[in-house]
């Protein structure tokens, strides 16, 4: 009874994982195979690269590409930056009002995104950031998710290291670099992950601001590619989106081991 | 003496509204070893952050070497400081840990490898320059964080319990390790514990602190044989003071409290005594036995016997003592005046 109960839950996950990552795997399928083979699950069919080359030549993939490196870089750095700053403020700095101002901060992660759309689009436009990079990346830089981690990573550190640099007479700005940033690089890396990730494939938001293939991301870029109006080609949209996925997705499974490491030393699954 | 090193003045700090430390007076002369002894909570930790400049003090004045450094920061005291958990930092190898706060004040890498050397020599933890905080023994840790406060060369260096994680073994090796740096470096050190033993065999000046006041401050000798009040006398020793009402001991009625040191106690033969007791334990530790004794007027009642001694406790043992090795203590446990005509030791 007991090992049936086992078999039907390993049956099950199995099962949710083909349900999963079943359009992964026809999509990958599809990028190697003729439209009519794609589309009629032809087994047998000859594998080819046409797709690749029909979907390279119909777009500037190269210039999304540099772009969306572009700003998932300037995003993580700009949250690096602001994040470290304001949670080590949080955490170790006395100031007055300092857990109001914390809830405020914390109050953030309740608001979807897209609800700010309208307002965020107005806020760029009035600072002269339509349609460029840094004016896609902008709202995402005080990430109120990042504030709380930091804040955590550096609530951890023992106030006697704290203590020891100062008394070797470090100022805030050297105990933050010297002490608190080297011992938080688990959580730098865990958040790294989740920041590029999610930015890599954010859509909703550079649709709205971005306007020319110059600044328009990889995600933008393929949606743009695969609309209806330029006609519905399965083989190529696959292959198009395969070689969208393919960095990120070979970085991950080049660095699983140190991703999973780091998020089990940062404390958050 | 009259130009002290360092220089606590009437020094009060309170957490709010209760008490920290209050009236800390303290002259500490240069090249000297301090230890401040109390139990936990008496505020001797408190007073060397106040000397560390890591709290500062709510009243009262402290200089060092001249300079009033009383709201001064750390770093501007020209100090080093051992904590308790080494604070070690753990993503930095020994070298890195040594010389961090060389680097900070940007001594040049030449001068900083000089000084490295020389401090991993003296502590004798050349060779393990690469490895990591976590990578060494608790003896190890303890030795790095002894390289780093000594490898700027401070003239004071202030030691929060530094003993306190080695096993009693190695505590007895490093406590040496430590009296022989500072004689050969000729730093003042200010040094926290709450076991009395370190205070003693280590300090040229003990400083004994409870409820955040000092009770009694001279050199070892001083507050073995001549304890200001009943605390002290309590607290120093092992094994401590006997306690006795005065009213116990014919003769002595007038006195509120005696002070009797197990050393001083004899067992008499019977009916010689000028006590009789009933045994409670016997302790043996090797070279001697330590017979604990109850009398309904004594507090602390021990006699030590060489040898193994085993007396069945209920037994009765009638002890004696000479007058000149009775402490006096007045009703609020001040010390008094001999009154036995004995002469002062």
């Amino acid at each position: 009874m007991r090992a049936l109960s086992r078999h039907i839950e390993t049956l099950g996950a199995l099962l949710l994982a083909v349900i999963w990552i079943s359009p992964l795997v026809f999509a990958f399928w599809a990028a190697f195979h003729t439209t009519s083979d794609a589309v009629n699950f032809n087994v047998t069919a000859a594998w080819t690269l046409d797709n690749f080359r029909t979907a390279w030549d119909g777009a500037p993939w190269l210039r999304y590409f540099l772009n969306t490196f572009v700003l998932v870089t300037v995003i993580l750095i700009g949250q690096f930056v602001i994040t470290t700053l304001a949670g080590f403020a949080f955490a170790k700095v006395q100031f007055p009002g300092r857990d109001f101002v914390f809830i405020l901060v914390l109050m953030q992660l309740f608001i979807l995104p897209e609800v700010l759309i309208v307002e965020n689009y107005a806020m760029v436009s009035r600072l002269g950031l339509f349609d460029s990079i840094l004016g896609v990346g902008m709202p995402y830089m005080a990430s109120a998710f990042g504030i709380f981690l930091m804040r955590q990573a550096f609530k951890g550190v023992p106030i006697e290291l704290h203590e020891a640099a100062r008394v070797e007479g470090c100022g805030w700005f050297g105990i933050l670099w010297r002490v608190y940033v080297p011992l938080a690089r688990p959580t730098y890396l865990a958040y790294a992950l989740v920041s590029v990730s999610t930015h890599w494939n954010n859509f909703l938001w550079p649709l709205i601001v971005t306007n020319s293939p110059d600044t328009r991301p990889l995600t933008v870029g393929l949606s743009i590619f695969g609309a209806p109006e330029n006609g519905v080609d399965i083989s190529v949209i696959s292959a198009a989106t395969m070689m969208s996925v393919a960095p990120l997705l070979i970085a991950f499974l080049v660095f699983q081991r140190q991703f999973v490491q780091a998020f089990l030393r940062a404390g958050i699954k | 003496m009259a130009d002290p090193f360092v220089h606590v003045d009437n020094v009060a700090k309170r957490w709010n509204g209760q008490l920290g430390v209050e009236g800390v007076s303290l002259s500490i002369p240069r090249g000297s070893f301090v230890a401040l002894l109390g139990p936990s909570g008496c505020g001797k930790s408190t007073t060397l952050r106040l000397l560390s400049g890591l709290e500062l003090p709510d009243e009262g004045t402290i200089s060092i070497d001249g300079q009033n450094v009383t709201t001064a920061a750390p770093s501007e005291r020209n100090l080093s400081m051992v904590f308790q958990s080494y604070a070690l930092f753990p993503h930095l190898n020994v070298a890195e840990n040594v010389v961090f706060g060389l680097k900070v004040r940007r001594v040049s890498a030449a001068e900083r490898k000089e000084k490295l050397h020389r401090a991993l020599e003296i502590t004798g933890l050349l060779g393990y320059e690469a490895r990591k905080p976590g990578e060494l023994s608790g003896g190890q840790r303890q030795r790095v964080a002894l390289a780093r406060a000594i490898v700027a060369n401070k003239p004071l260096c202030l030691m929060d319990e530094p003993l306190s994680n080695l096993d009693a073994k190695l505590r007895a090796s490093v406590r040496k390790d430590i009296k022989k740096l500072q004689i050969d470096l000729g730093i003042t050190v200010v040094y926290v514990t709450h076991d009395q033993t370190e205070a003693m065999s280590m300090a040229d000046m003990v400083v004994l602190m409870k409820d955040g006041r000092i009770q009694q401050t001279g050199t070892p000798e001083d507050l073995y044989y001549r304890p200001a009040n009943t605390f002290v006398a309590e607290f120093v020793g092992a094994p401590p003071m006997a306690l006795i009402e005065g009213s116990a001991l014919p003769g002595f009625g007038d006195t509120p409290t005696i002070g009797l040191r197990a050393e001083s106690v004899r067992v008499a033969e019977s009916g010689a005594g000028r006590l009789t007791c009933k045994v409670t334990e016997c302790e043996f530790l090797g070279s001697e036995t330590f017979i604990g004794l109850s009398h309904p007027a004594a507090n602390g009642l021990t006699v030590s016997m060489p040898g193994l001694k085993h007396i069945p406790s209920g037994d009765d043992l009638e002890i004696t003592f000479d007058d000149e090795d009775l402490h006096f203590f007045d009703a609020a446990g001040q010390r008094l005046a001999r009154q036995v005509g004995a002469p002062a030791a």
